[in-house]
C-alpha cells in the first residue's frame, strides 16, 4: 500500500495563490480547526470525478490519478454535491456568500450578498431535493435556500452542545427518516456529533431509532459506540447508495459507521481532515488523511494512493 | 249480470291489496325514520377530515381545547399560535423559544403521538437529556384535556398541513 503526498506543481502563479491562502486562512477562526497540514480542506463526488478544494479546486477524472486546476470561486472550506444533478457544485466561502456550479466547477455563479455577512463553515445540499441547499454561518445558524441558492431564510439555530452554541464545520444530508416526514441533517461541530430533522424543531443526539421506545418502555437503551468527545468533526459524508453508511474525519482519524451515525469504527488512524464518498458505492471513499489524500475502495479496510495533483 | 269471481279475479284483488298495504308499510317506515332521523341528529358534529390517534374528533373537543389552549398554552406560544418572538433563535438560557403552533411552525411534522407524548410528558420524554422550558402537562391535565388542545391545535391547520400530518401519524409505527 502507498501513498503520494498531493504537490503543488511549483510555478510563480501557484506558489503566489497558496501563499496567500495560506495567510488569508491562518487569519481565519477555524483555521486551526481545518486541516492538520494548515489548509482549509474539502472533498466531494460529482459522480465519478473527484473534487478538491485545498488552496484552490482541483478535480480528477480518473480517480485521483491525475488532477486538473479549476476555476475557484474563492476561498472554499465546503463542498457538496448531489448524485442526481450532476455537474451540480455548491461550495461554501470562507469570505462570505455560497457559490454554485452546474457543469462541474468549470463555471460558477456567485450570488451578491443573500446571505448575512460571515464565514459559511459548511454545506449540504438535501438528499431528496437538489434545489434545497443549507449552509452553516459561523456564529450565527443554519440557512437554508429551497431555490438553489435565489433565496435564503434561517432554519435553526446553532447547536447547543457542553453547554454553548456550537458551528457546524461539517453538514451531511442523510436520507434517513426522521419519523416527521423527513430526513436528518447530521452536524459535526468542534466537540462532536448532532442532528436535526429537517422539519427543524431541535437538535439532538444521535441515537439508535428504537431509543425512543426504550426510554417509554422503561428498558435498558440500546449499545451505542459514538465519535470520541471533545474532537472536532470536520467533514462528514454519507453515502447516497446506502445513507446509513456515513464516514467522519477527525484529528484522531477517519471514521465509519455502519448505522446512521450509532456506532462508529477508527478506519485510519491518520489525523483526517476531509472525507468523500462516491454516489453509487458507499465503500468507495476519498479522504485527506495527514495531509495526503488516499481512496479506499472498501469502506475504508485499505487504502491506495493518488497520482500527483 | 254479475261478474265471474274466479281465481284470476281474486289473484288481481290480492295483489292490489297487498301492493295498498307494502306502499301504507313504506310510508309509515319513511315517515317514522323521519322522525327517527330528526331525532337523532348529532348535536355533537364530527369535524369533517380531522381524526386524533386515529379518532374522529367531535366540534366539542375543539371548543373545549381551544379554552384549555389559551389557559395553558397561550402564554408561551401565542394567543393565535404564533409562537415567541424570534423562535429560530436560542434564548441567552441556551434553551430555544416556544415554536408556533400554526402552519409556520414544525408541530405538524409531528405525529399524534409524538405530540401527546411531548405535552404529557414534555420534549424529554421524546428526546432524552433535552432541556426545555415547557413542562410535561401529565400532572395538570388529563388525557382528554391533552387531546382536546391537540386537536384544537389541528383544527387551525391548512389542508396542506392537516394531510401531511395525517399520513405522519398513519406512518407512525412506534405505538
Amino acid at each position: 500500500m502507498k501513498s503520494i503526498e498531493i504537490e503543488f506543481r511549483p510555478n510563480r502563479r501557484k506558489v503566489l495563490t497558496a501563499a496567500l491562502s495560506i495567510g488569508v486562512a491562518s487569519m481565519l477562526p477555524g483555521f486551526a480547526l481545518a486541516a492538520s497540514d494548515g489548509v482549509p480542506a474539502a472533498l466531494a463526488f460529482d459522480g465519478d470525478t473527484i473534487l478538491l478544494a485545498r488552496g484552490g479546486l482541483f478535480v480528477s477524472d480518473n480517480g485521483g490519478r491525475t488532477w486538473t486546476a479549476a476555476e475557484t470561486p474563492g476561498k472554499v472550506l465546503s463542498l457538496a454535491t448531489h448524485r442526481d444533478r450532476p455537474g451540480l457544485v455548491v461550495a461554501g466561502l470562507a469570505e462570505g456568500g455560497v457559490s454554485i456550479s452546474e457543469d462541474g466547477g468549470a463555471s460558477w455563479r456567485i450570488f451578491e450578498a443573500r446571505l448575512p455577512d460571515g464565514e459559511i463553515t459548511a454545506v449540504a445540499i438535501a438528499s431528496r431535493n437538489p434545489d434545497m441547499i443549507y449552509a452553516s454561518l459561523r456564529g450565527d445558524g443554519l440557512w437554508k435556500s429551497e431555490d438553489a441558492g435565489a433565496t435564503w431564510s434561517l432554519a435553526m439555530d446553532r447547536p447547543w452542545l457542553d453547554d454553548a452554541e456550537r458551528d457546524p464545520l461539517a453538514l451531511a444530508s442523510v436520507e434517513l427518516e426522521t419519523g416527521m416526514g423527513g430526513i436528518w441533517i447530521y452536524a459535526g461541530t468542534e466537540v462532536g456529533l448532532t442532528r436535526v430533522p429537517d422539519c427543524f424543531c431541535r437538535w439532538q443526539d444521535v441515537q439508535p431509532g428504537n431509543a425512543m421506545d426504550a426510554l417509554v418502555a422503561g428498558e435498558a437503551p440500546p449499545s451505542e459506540a459514538p465519535l470520541p468527545g471533545g474532537e472536532p468533526i470536520l467533514s462528514l459524508a454519507s453515502a447516497p447508495s446506502a445513507p446509513e453508511v456515513m464516514y467522519a474525519a477527525l484529528p484522531s482519524g477517519l471514521w465509519a459507521s455502519q448505522d446512521g451515525g450509532v456506532i462508529w469504527q477508527k478506519r485510519a488512524s491518520k489525523a483526517a481532515t476531509a472525507v468523500a464518498v462516491h454516489p453509487r458505492d458507499e465503500t468507495y471513499i476519498a479522504a485527506l488523511l495527514g495531509g495526503i489524500l488516499k481512496i479506499s475502495r472498501d469502506g475504508g479496510a485499505t487504502w491506495i494512493e493518488t497520482g500527483e495533483q | 249480470m254479475p261478474m265471474n269471481k274466479g281465481p284470476k279475479d281474486r289473484s288481481a284483488k290480492c295483489t292490489v291489496r297487498r301492493s295498498v298495504h307494502l306502499a301504507a308499510l313504506v310510508s309509515a317506515l319513511a315517515t317514522t325514520g323521519v322522525v327517527v332521523l330528526a331525532q337523532s341528529e348529532p348535536v355533537d358534529p364530527r369535524v369533517e377530515g380531522l381524526t386524533f390517534l386515529g379518532e374522529p374528533v367531535l366540534a366539542s373537543q375543539v371548543m373545549a381545547g381551544q379554552q384549555l389552549y389559551a389557559d395553558n398554552c397561550a402564554s408561551c406560544h401565542g394567543a393565535s399560535l404564533e409562537g415567541q418572538p424570534d423562535w429560530r433563535r436560542r434564548l441567552d438560557t441556551g434553551r430555544m423559544p416556544a415554536p408556533p403552533h400554526d402552519d409556520s411552525g414544525h408541530t405538524w411534522h409531528h405525529s399524534d403521538r409524538m405530540l401527546f407524548q411531548i405535552t404529557k410528558g414534555g420534549v424529554g420524554a421524546v428526546v432524552p437529556g433535552y432541556e426545555s422550558d415547557m413542562p410535561a402537562f401529565g400532572e395538570d391535565l388529563t388525557d382528554a384535556e391533552i387531546a382536546a388542545i391537540l386537536v384544537y391545535i389541528k383544527s387551525t391547520w391548512p389542508e396542506r398541513q392537516r394531510e401531511f400530518q395525517a399520513e405522519v401519524s398513519a406512518n407512525d409505527t412506534g405505538g
